[in-house]
């Protein structure tokens, strides 16, 4: 049981490759899952009954399946059909890794579109009817009010989706791409060392997923800067503490002279 | 539809055998890693010291890196890490591990932080009061475990704990890929042989469906049943 620093050495050319891949079929499929994962969204969510039926349909297929599943279905079963077969179609379907971003894209949108949900409905009513009172036309309402709340909202929900899908492109293997896990098994196949190519490349996976979390943390904080109460002071010195001013009695004197309340009464919890 | 029939003309034993040794796999992993849970849990307590940096450790680890890595991992030098572990005992033998062993342990390993996690965060939201109630009483120490926070802390980390479930439970797909008969690769023969790939897919992903449905379902009435005795929170 040991861990060959020269072959690691040696091998890590082959690993970037396949980090790469990893990288690529990641980032690809973030891009399909949103896109489609938005617009799944609106059927689901649509006021027409059977648009919201196949929207509900849509998700409990993709999400169910296991994405390996999927992979097998897009790369061994659409061909099948001669739509797909004799039209152009068959230059997209006859790349893995068109079939493997696919597959993979079906299975993340679904859970976008769970997540967009969650968010879009815990939008508060106020801010919205606030909007639309003050004439803004509905589209406008939907884009620069509701979305960015309800991105806000769904973040941490995404980020766990894309941090346990990172995880799952493993499952591209079976359809013939070399990625990450591939390029470590390839390695092992080559050299019988059980350890060095499959530990390095864990330590990719580690750098990846982190890296991936802390950049979801800096957005999230980013995007919530207007919540941070607990954020590190960043004003000037000279403004950061304002000066008590006169006080009688525990209340700054003018509060006091014209009887008004200390505080605004506590609002109500929810 | 003949080819799901069971026997020699039909693939409908193949996929039954397949389905068999996903759903053990998936049940194994989750007792395994559940049992593992509740002690990484109690012994990671304390939110700092020693033991709480090494829980920390390995949960960045196995949460870090995907299961079917672990597996392979495990399947492959499997033999040697038992070795290496059996030699301070003078034990010098190379037990050869067969992939059923490596994946339950892989998914074991992956697994265990993320239900020690959840049953963590709920043993400390269980009421302070009923831990100092019993301590008043002089409940022995063990008792209070097992009697008092453990199954009230439970009943809090149960919805998480169904959630881990059905992520495991499609998280088996992946073992497949590293050589064992489950239900995926008794499909990929089967439409391999047949060309009817959308049959036989159609199948795997029905399975999946219903049975994690199926055992939501049950989940969500025994939740219920332990939620009973709790006032429902004012909505």
């Amino acid at each position: 049981m040991t861990f060959d620093f020269a072959l690691a050495w040696t091998s890590l050319p082959a690993l970037l490759d396949g980090a790469w891949m990893t990288v690529l079929i990641t980032a690809s499929v973030m891009a399909v899952g949103a896109g489609l994962g938005f617009c799944m969204c609106l059927v689901r969510m649509s006021r027409n009954r059977a648009l919201a039926a196949i929207g509900a349909a849509y998700v409990a297929v993709f999400r169910g399946a296991p994405s390996i599943v999927l992979l097998y279905l897009v790369y061994a079963g659409l061909p099948q059909i001669s739509i797909v077969r004799d039209t152009p179609l068959w230059i997209l379907f006859a790349s893995p890794l068109f079939c493997a971003i696919l597959g993979l894209g079906l299975n993340h949108s679904a859970y976008v579109v769970e997540i967009l949900r969650g968010g879009l409905s815990a939008v508060p009513a106020g801010p919205v009817e606030a909007a639309l009172a003050l004439g803004l036309p509905p589209r406008i309402v939907f884009l620069k009010v509701r979305l960015p709340m309800a991105v806000r909202y769904g973040l941490k929900a995404y980020q766990n989706e894309v941090l346990i899908f990172l995880k799952s492109t493993v499952a591209v293997g079976a359809v013939t791409i070399a990625d990450l896990t591939g390029a470590a098994n390839e390695i092992f196949s080559m050299t019988y060392d059980p350890f060095t190519p499959l530990l390095t490349a864990g330590a990719m996976y580690w750098l990846l997923t982190n890296g991936l979390r802390l950049g979801f943390e800096a957005l999230d904080h980013r995007l919530n800067r207007h919540l941070a109460s607990n954020a590190p002071d960043r004003r000037p010195t000279t403004v950061r503490r304002p000066r008590p001013g006169l006080s009688l009695f525990g209340q700054p004197l003018v509060r006091r002279l014209r009887r008004l309340p200390a505080k605004p009464a506590a609002r109500e919890t929810q | 539809m003949g080819l799901l029939a069971y026997g020699a003309d039909g693939y409908g034993d193949e996929l039954l055998d397949g389905a068999l040794v996903t759903v053990q796999l998936a049940v194994f992993s989750y007792l395994l890693a559940a049992i593992l849970g509740t002690l990484m849990a109690i012994l990671t307590l304390k939110p700092r010291g020693l033991r709480w940096m090494a829980g920390r450790v390995y949960a960045s680890v196995a949460t870090g890196i995907p299961s079917l890595l672990v597996i392979f991992l495990l399947y492959y030098g499997g033999t040697e890490i038992v070795h290496a572990l059996l030699a301070p005992f003078g034990v010098d033998e190379r037990p050869a591990i067969p992939p059923m062993a490596a994946a339950v342990a892989a998914l074991t390993f992956v697994y265990t932080p993320y239900l020690a996690d959840l049953l963590r965060s709920a043993i400390q939201n269980v009421p302070k009061g009923q831990l100092e109630a019993a301590e008043a009483l002089s409940v022995p120490r063990r008792q209070i475990w097992l009697k008092v926070l453990l199954p009230q802390a439970l009943r809090i980390a149960y919805p998480g704990f169904v959630n881990i479930w059905v992520v495991l439970l499609k998280d088996t797909a992946l073992v497949s890929l590293a050589g064992l008969t489950d239900l995926i690769a008794a499909a990929k023969v089967a439409s391999g042989s047949t060309r009817e790939p959308f049959l036989f897919y159609g199948v795997v992903v029905v399975f999946f469906i219903l049975f994690s449905a199926a055992t939501i379902r049950l989940a969500n009435r025994q939740s219920r049943r332990l939620d009973r005795g709790v006032r429902a929170s004012e909505a």
